[in-house]
């Protein structure tokens, strides 16, 4: 069995809101006056003792609840959870960066974090310069960075450009830099935060393809934050899901994203209800079901611009041989309409009614999206409207591209699109 | 519990501590601590026109103006030395006080991005800044020396070779207030930005109270106590002493100004230490 290299024993964290940034001489005066004189509680620097009454008012805020876990040696951990789920104060905490507000964390060997691609990199110095500073930074010893130097030069590919100052790279070049830099670090444990997100596509894999040789060969222990679903699947054996500062559920990787992912979208891709009564609508028409199913390649992937998007849903009609039309109409999370797609008229009787419409892949942009489902009668008359029922995001994906802009516009569709060369 | 025998390398707790980061700690991150003197001192010459000959131009046209305002206009006594030896001498210590304790005060304000971001003693940035700012003060600590040949040479001013070493103690004295004070101030100006702006103001009253244009002797009997208050008097007496052969100084106002600079480098370290974590919360 391998050894165990850290262990978190039920650490929290707690967060003034509002309070914090007072600023202000006389505020704070008046703060001590009744903190040390007249014996109240104590917050002078921030919230350095537990408010015991616990009053966690709106002033309080726990980033973390009692979270408590072990990591063993050569284990590449994975931590998923939305956005304020406690991911970044977590590793924060591990880094050594903050202090838990309770418990303990106990721990084996070298660590080195990277939460941030180009940590103390200085602007107007070179890139041999800024690698030497970076890898100091980050943890490396002088020989340590000579020794690697050659290699971290070869990764980023700037040879040309290490004598000129960082601040005339291109942002791609920045990055490529700072994480060659990163990546030739030598600790027993690495911590890394979303430094992936940035950087194209092609430099991405490389980046994760030099983790995975780094968690393999060297049996290197890694903590690993990313909403990429997939870079987590590929990359790491275990995962622990937060929530709202709790630890939800830890385990196996497959597992736990599985279960993640169902949660997390249920509520947008999928609405089902079981009786009539329930089912949202009005005396002429009521909902029982509507889904999103994109048709992935991989059930783990994200929906990206390729993926087809099927809209399946299902109705109870109570008009008797009524002309009826459905449409979906699709929003932008901004609210703007995109569409508004019908199929053709037709007669229904009283009943359960299912419809579906598939938006092909390659034609909706990178962005979020809501879906609205209207019910029209006589072509004229509406019957219901069915708001926001849909929610979801489509994910950019470039590989065939040279441009890494933000691709403009709401649709990027694929039309037959030549360019001919004729000599004069 | 089966896990008792595992020893830990580290621990993490929610209590800070007045003492930080062991000695051994410390010393393994010497590299970044040369590393970060370096950065600092290329980055302040890049893309300048004299470069780093900066560290010698600027505290000579600060004295030449002083010349011109004290003893030309006013007519302030130098005791018989040239006017702009005498308030070189002054003016380079002034300098090693004022850029360490001014240099050390932003630590927090100006590296919360990197503090946030990845772990190493803090301490380690103050400390290169009092480094950095030894190292400019040594070359201005040279030019000193070669304007003072010069006058040994042209005005045949007496140099005792014995005194010169007498710089020594009151060089480490008053780097030593300027790190400790600096300290103090880095912890609270975080909280108290205000703080900054008085700062530039009290500095510049600071500067009068120090015998940098006058000596201690030509001081009013009135408003000596004053003067001889501040722990810095006499090491200015002392510099001057070390390259002029002439100061007015005694045993307990040295003692006084040592006592008071161990007393702050040591209360700045620990409070430094101790509020150092605390305060990733609130910048």
């Amino acid at each position: 069995m391998a050894e165990t290299v850290i262990q978190v024993e039920n650490i929290s964290k707690l967060y003034r809101l509002g309070k914090i940034s007072s600023g202000s001489l006389r505020q704070d005066m008046q703060y001590w006056w009744g903190s040390s004189v007249l014996k109240k509680k104590n917050n002078f620097f921030g919230p350095d003792d537990i408010p015991g009454s616990m009053h966690i008012n709106n002033d309080f805020i726990w980033a973390l609840r009692n979270v408590s876990f072990d990591i063993q040696q050569g284990e590449v951990w994975g931590i998923v959870g939305r956005n304020g789920a406690g991911k970044s104060t977590l590793l924060k905490i591990l880094s050594r960066i903050i202090r838990p507000t309770q418990g303990v964390i106990r721990g084996k060997g070298k660590i080195s974090s990277l939460l941030e691609v180009g940590t103390g990199f200085h602007y107007e110095l070179t890139g041999r310069e800024n690698i030497f500073i970076s890898g100091s930074m980050l943890g490396m010893k002088k020989n340590e960075i000579r020794r690697k130097f050659d290699e971290i030069v070869e990764f980023s590919g700037i040879e040309q450009f290490l004598d000129t100052p960082v601040k005339r790279y291109s942002s791609g070049m920045y990055v490529r830099l700072a994480f060659a830099v990163a990546a030739n670090l030598d600790p027993d444990i690495l911590i890394v935060d979303e430094a992936l997100a940035v950087g194209d596509a092609e430099f991405q894999k490389k980046c994760i393809g030099k983790m995975k040789d780094v968690s393999t060969q060297s049996g290197r222990t890694i903590i690993f934050v990313s909403h990429n679903m997939q870079a987590i699947n590929n990359l790491c054996s275990k995962v622990m899901w937060l929530q709202k500062g709790s630890l939800v559920a830890s385990g196996d990787a497959k597992t736990i994203i599985n279960s993640y992912l169902g949660t997390t979208q249920q509520k947008v891709w999928k609405q089902e209800w079981q009786s009539l009564d329930d089912a949202p609508g009005n005396e002429f028409i009521k909902v029982l079901s509507v889904k999103l199913i994109p048709q992935l390649p991989d059930p783990l992937a994200p929906i990206d611009i390729r993926t087809p998007l099927t809209i399946r849903f299902r109705f109870y009609n109570f008009g008797k041989q009524i002309n009826l039309v459905t449409g979906i109409i699709l929003f932008t999370n901004a609210g703007e309409c995109i569409f508004d797609a019908s199929h053709p008229s037709d007669v229904y009787d009283e009943g359960i009614i299912e419809g579906e419409c598939t938006i092909p892949g390659h034609f909706l942009n990178d962005g979020s999206y809501y879906i609205s489902i209207v019910f029209v009668k006589d072509t004229t008359q509406p019957l219901f409207t069915f708001e926001e029922c849909l929610h979801f995001e489509v994910e950019d994906y470039r590989e065939e591209t040279s441009w890494y802009g933000k691709w403009q516009g709401y649709v990027r569709p694929q039309f037959p699109f030549t360019l001919k060369q004729y000599t004069s | 519990m089966s896990e008792k025998h595992i020893s830990w390398d580290w621990e993490i707790k929610n209590k800070t501590t007045w003492l930080g980061a062991s000695f051994k700690e410390l010393y393994s991150y010497k590299d970044l601590l040369l590393r970060l003197v370096r950065k600092e001192f290329l980055a302040s010459y890049q893309q300048t026109l004299l470069g780093p000959l900066w560290v010698i131009l600027l505290p000579l046209l600060t004295v030449l103006t002083y010349v011109l305002v004290f003893n030309k206009v006013i007519g302030i006594s130098t005791e018989g030395f040239p006017a702009l030896l005498y308030y070189l001498t002054g003016i380079t210590l002034w300098n090693l006080f004022s850029d360490i304790f001014l240099g050390i005060i932003p630590s927090f304000s100006q590296n919360a991005p990197i503090f946030s971001k990845v772990y190493f003693p803090r301490i380690i940035v103050p400390l290169s800044i009092l480094l950095l700012h030894c190292v400019r003060f040594s070359i201005q600590f040279i030019f000193l020396l070669i304007v003072l040949l010069y006058y040994y040479f042209i005005d045949k001013i007496n140099i005792d070779s014995g005194t010169l070493l007498f710089s020594i103690p009151a060089i480490i004295t008053t780097a030593g207030i300027a790190f400790g004070a600096g300290l103090f101030f880095s912890i609270i100006t975080v909280k108290y930005r205000d703080l900054l702006a008085m700062i530039q103001f009290i500095m510049r009253l600071f500067m009068f109270l120090c015998p940098i244009f006058y000596s201690l002797a030509m001081v009013p009997q009135k408003i000596k106590w004053l003067v001889v208050l501040n722990p810095l008097t006499s090491q200015f007496e002392l510099f001057r002493y070390a390259f002029l052969g002439k100061g007015s100084f005694s045993g307990i106002q040295i003692l006084y100004s040592v006592v008071g600079m161990l007393l702050l480098v040591i209360g700045g370290v620990l409070l430094f230490n101790k509020k150092g974590d605390q305060l990733m919360d609130v910048v």
